[in-house]
């Protein structure tokens, strides 16, 4: 039987032999990102010709990042999270993963794109719009939806698509968007969303799950992130973008300094960037369609010309907090679990 | 020398009889401490189960039910006073039971078809390549081209059928797509067992004048069942465990706990509540393990035995009734080609829906941006491919063939992180390797750790299925010839074994190829794979890239199983149990 711990010898000096650590240098400043990897991948590499310094990254949905960030938090692996909704970035401070910085910028910046001691900063500003198919709309002889009371039209039933709010920042976002549209009357605005949801096929785990089944014609509309919208618009799908007139909330893309990061002077140089007029100018270059969070750089023209009848407000950030998880645990009993 | 299907107990269970527990335990530990070979195994072994499967599980449970210091059941309550968590607690025992039931059938079908109907080689290709295919597939595949197909606007429901307003998301479609990704493991599980028994017994039984359907339903079937219950056991783990499925058609009326766990980590970042969902689902996994061994262990079923008839033609199928059975196996593999056509053609065009313009922009895009990509995921599914299939076959082998303390526990623990949701392994893996004493993560070892350990019990569970068939007296007969048990072991054991071997390392490569659930957490800045590509590319809206990465991925997994196969053929012992294959081709 001596043939079988050779065995067993073997398979485990090939096991140690395996771990094979490519380690960062110190000029190196690695990330988690969670915009898109195609973004990352136009965007990065101007901000090592900026600065010299190399960046590692890996994509994660905001859910993701945020629990690696949790998990790994007595042994950072990165020294910046990159972009994800504000909101992601609030249960991170609960979880106090990050480690307050005032980049140059933040003076400059709005209240509403900062944490007030630094332990967040936007640096993109995403206006909720809604997405509709135009083959639907032309075949059942419908205008783009124009109002929030639009999607109420028994022509939509079982047609729209739109996040779930246990899952989705952005489902969030439009909750408060339609409380404020409701004045913050809560009877009313849930009256608004129980009539909605016989026209709801799917609520989708993220945030942008229902842009490409209304591109192909699976889902007639939805409430989505204009980012979304458009990016699907350029690749050829034929959709419809309009925006509500008693006004949508926009959600801001923040950035963060991990506590504890290996690398924080380079973490620091990344997060300077990110929040100045030289990275925020890239948008417009790279068809990366968020509005700016710093006053000085213009919004791309592809973006003014969609929100030019647009009322975009910030949703309140403090009544936000405040009140929403009683407001999705509301949603979640009255509205998705509604039986008729 | 004892026959098939006898009805007598295994040696352990005579053992048990004849003395008292205490005694026979006292007599294992002897027995195992005089053969130090057996018990350096047994102990290394056990640290590595230790490691890989204990430690992570201990540390998260620590994490879910100690709160400062003192163990509490809060978290569990608060998640159980949930309706909606009951539901999908009864939703998923639901879905995975029906999915243990369909894909156990539609394999034995398969399986059946396969070895028993005297089909051409060119037949039993096809069947191989059809049922290969959804197994070697990157998750979301078949999930998507369900929805492409049966939609509210897909091509079948609307386009060819024009039905409108059609609604998807529920049990069936689920049911559909996991009994279809799922149903090829039941089909090589079965096919070895089925090719197995030898045709001379059905023989025997037809010269007493049996009808077929009476061979069929009385020896055929009988002999099958420690296949048909670990086929059930590994669809109904598998179900269990898929969260990648239901998370896209599942829709919002039939939740199932591996979803709700991970929206409850990820989406409402509560990573306790998440663990508990989890743990949960191990009660129902261990049950039907706990059963399948009950009422396998019951019965006696020894058909490879030293005794070697003349070798006779199979005759347990009726002429009329190949026919059917070789149709019915093609309808599905015909379904299954559509989807993967489907799949092709979404890799060829600009965008589907919006633009059919041929293009290869997209393999590109596969070639440049995502060489990185394959070349980690190569390196990790090459490295964990002959781990993953010894381990297998040291763990098959041991638990079925061994007497030693803790025998049982072996088999249950290794069973552990394959009946738990990915997500949750791949979290607990990450709680666990990511301080010191062992700092593991972003390596690419822990990954192929994660794989060895959740994907080889596919292996073990063939191994223990083989080894249940073959007549101990074969290797006693060899030890009484003079052969010492290293010899029996090399020349009878490791011939008889060698498919569960290639078995075992064949999964594990795919699964290395094509799983996402748990390296989601465990992928880094170092070390990424091609399936979080694809998971990428769907978030981004690029379906074209996502699928001419999942074509890349079935093209590399079917020249490499090819190669298995062919490696297989050669290796095969002369007078070895007549497989032609366990993979396929």
């Amino acid at each position: 039987m001596r043939r079988w711990w050779k065995f067993v010898v073997l398979s485990l000096a090939t096991l140690l032999i395996l771990p094979v650590v490519r380690a960062g240098a110190a000029d190196t400043v690695n990330v988690y990102s969670i915009w898109t990897e195609n973004w990352g991948r136009q965007l990065f590499p101007e901000f090592e010709k900026a600065t010299g310094i190399k960046l590692n990254f890996v994509r994660f949905s905001s859910g993701e990042a945020l629990v690696r960030l949790i998990a790994e938090k007595n042994n950072p692996r990165v020294d910046v999270l990159f972009g994800g909704p504000v909101e992601t970035h609030a249960a991170g401070i609960t979880e106090g993963i990050f480690e307050p910085y005032k980049p140059p910028s933040f003076g400059v910046l709005p209240a509403r794109f900062k944490h007030p001691d630094g332990q967040w900063v936007a640096i993109a500003d995403n206006p909720l719009v809604f997405l509709s198919n135009t083959k639907f709309l032309k075949e059942h002889n419908l205008k783009p939806p124009t109002s929030w009371d639009d999607l109420l039209n028994p022509a939509y039933k079982n047609m729209l698509q739109m996040a779930d709010a246990r899952t989705s920042g952005m489902a969030v976002t439009r909750l408060f968007s339609i409380l404020e549209v409701f004045g913050r009357d809560e009877a009313k605005a849930f009256d608004y969303m129980k009539k909605k949801r016989r026209n709801v096929q799917l609520y989708t785990k993220s945030g942008v799950g229902g842009v490409l089944p209304v591109a192909m014609g699976q889902a007639a509309a939805g409430t989505f992130f204009i980012v979304d919208c458009l990016d699907v618009q350029e690749k050829g799908y034929d959709v419809t973008i309009s925006t509500p007139r008693e006004g949508s909330g926009s959600a801001g893309e923040a950035i963060a300094l991990i506590k504890g990061a290996k690398n924080p002077e380079v973490g620091k140089k990344l997060i300077d960037w990110a929040t100045s007029p030289a990275m925020q100018s890239l948008f417009a270059k790279y068809k990366i369609n968020f509005i700016p969070t710093h006053p000085d750089v213009k919004i791309a023209p592809s973006l003014t010309e969609v929100l030019k009848d647009a009322k975009i407000f910030p949703i309140d950030l403090d009544y936000a907090g405040a009140n929403r998880k009683r407001i999705v645990e509301r949603w979640v009993n009255e509205v998705l679990n509604l039986k008729e | 020398m004892r026959g098939w299907g006898a009805g007598e107990d295994q040696p352990l269970i005579r053992l048990g009889d004849s003395m008292n527990a205490a005694t026979a335990w006292l007599a294992e530990w002897r027995r195992t401490l005089r053969d130090p070979a057996l018990s350096i195994t047994v102990l290394v072994l056990w640290a590595l189960l230790g490691l890989f499967i204990l430690f992570p599980l201990v540390k998260l449970s620590a994490w879910t039910f100690v709160d400062g210091g003192h163990f509490t059941l809060a978290n569990l309550q608060a998640i159980f006073q949930d309706p909606n968590h009951r539901q999908a607690f009864w939703n998923s025992l639901l879905l995975a039971a029906l999915v243990g039931l369909c894909g156990t059938t539609l394999g034995f079908l398969y399986a059946f078809t396969a070895v028993r109907t005297n089909l051409s080689r060119a037949w039993i290709t096809i069947l191989d390549a059809a049922s290969l295919l959804p197994l070697i597939s990157p998750p979301f595949t078949t999930a998507i081209a369900t929805i492409l197909s049966f939609g509210p606007r897909g091509l079948i429901t609307y386009h060819i059928l024009g039905i409108k307003g059609f609604t998807i998301y529920g049990l069936y479609s689920t049911l559909f797509s996991e009994t279809l990704t799922y149903f090829p493991i039941a089909y090589l599980t079965l096919k070895p067992i089925l090719a197995a028994i030898d045709p001379n017994v059905e023989d025997m039984a037809f010269s007493l004048g049996s009808s077929r359907w009476r061979v069929f339903r009385t020896v055929t079937l009988p002999l099958t069942i420690p296949g048909l219950a670990n086929a059930f056991l590994l669809l109904f783990a598998a179900s269990l465990a898929d969260f990648a499925t239901p998370l896209i058609l599942a829709g919002n009326n039939f939740p199932v706990l591996p979803t709700q766990a991970y929206l409850q980590i990820t989406g409402l970042f509560d990573m306790k509540g998440g663990a508990v969902l989890s743990f949960v689902l191990l009660v129902p996994a261990l049950v039907v393990y706990l059963l399948q061994r009950y009422w396998v262990s019951r019965r006696y079923y020894v058909t490879v035995t030293g005794k070697v008839g003349a070798q006779t033609t199979i005759k347990s199928v009726a002429p009329w009734a190949r026919s059917p059975l070789l149709g019915a196996c093609l309808l599905v593999a015909a379904g299954i080609l559509y989807f993967y056509v489907l799949l092709f053609y979404t890799s060829v065009v600009v965008a589907l829906g919006a633009n059919h313009a041929w293009t290869w922009q997209h393999y590109q895009v596969v070639f440049t941006a995502g060489l990185r990509a394959i070349h980690d995921t190569l390196i990790i599914a090459g490295a964990g491919m002959p781990l993953g299939g010894l381990y297998g076959i040291l763990v098959g082998y041991l638990v079925a063939k061994k007497i030693f303390p803790g025998r049982q526990a072996m088999e249950i623990v290794s069973m552990i992180n394959y009946s738990l949701p990915g997500t949750i392994v791949g979290i607990a893996y990450l709680m666990a390797f990511n301080d010191p004493p062992l700092v593991l993560t972003g390596t690419a070892f822990i990954i192929v750790a994660c794989y060895v350990f959740r994907y080889s019990p596919t292996g073990i569970r063939a191994t223990v299925a083989l080894l249940q068939q073959i007549d101990p007296s074969i290797e006693e007969a060899s030890e009484g010839l003079g052969a010492g048990s290293r010899t029996t072991f090399r020349r009878i054991t490791i011939p008889l074994i060698l498919p569960a071997f290639f078995a075992g390392l064949g999964v594990v490569f795919i699964r290395s190829m094509t799983a996402i659930s748990a390296t989601i957490f465990l992928v880094s800045i170092n070390w990424t794979l091609i399936t979080v590509r694809i998971l990428e590319d769907m978030t981004t809206l690029d379906l074209g890239s996502a699928a001419a990465f999942s074509v890349l991925v079935v093209v590399i997994v079917f020249v490499v199983i090819a190669l298995i196969s062919g490696l297989l053929r050669r290796f095969r012992a002369h007078g070895a149990v007549e497989i032609t294959s366990i993979l396929g081709g």
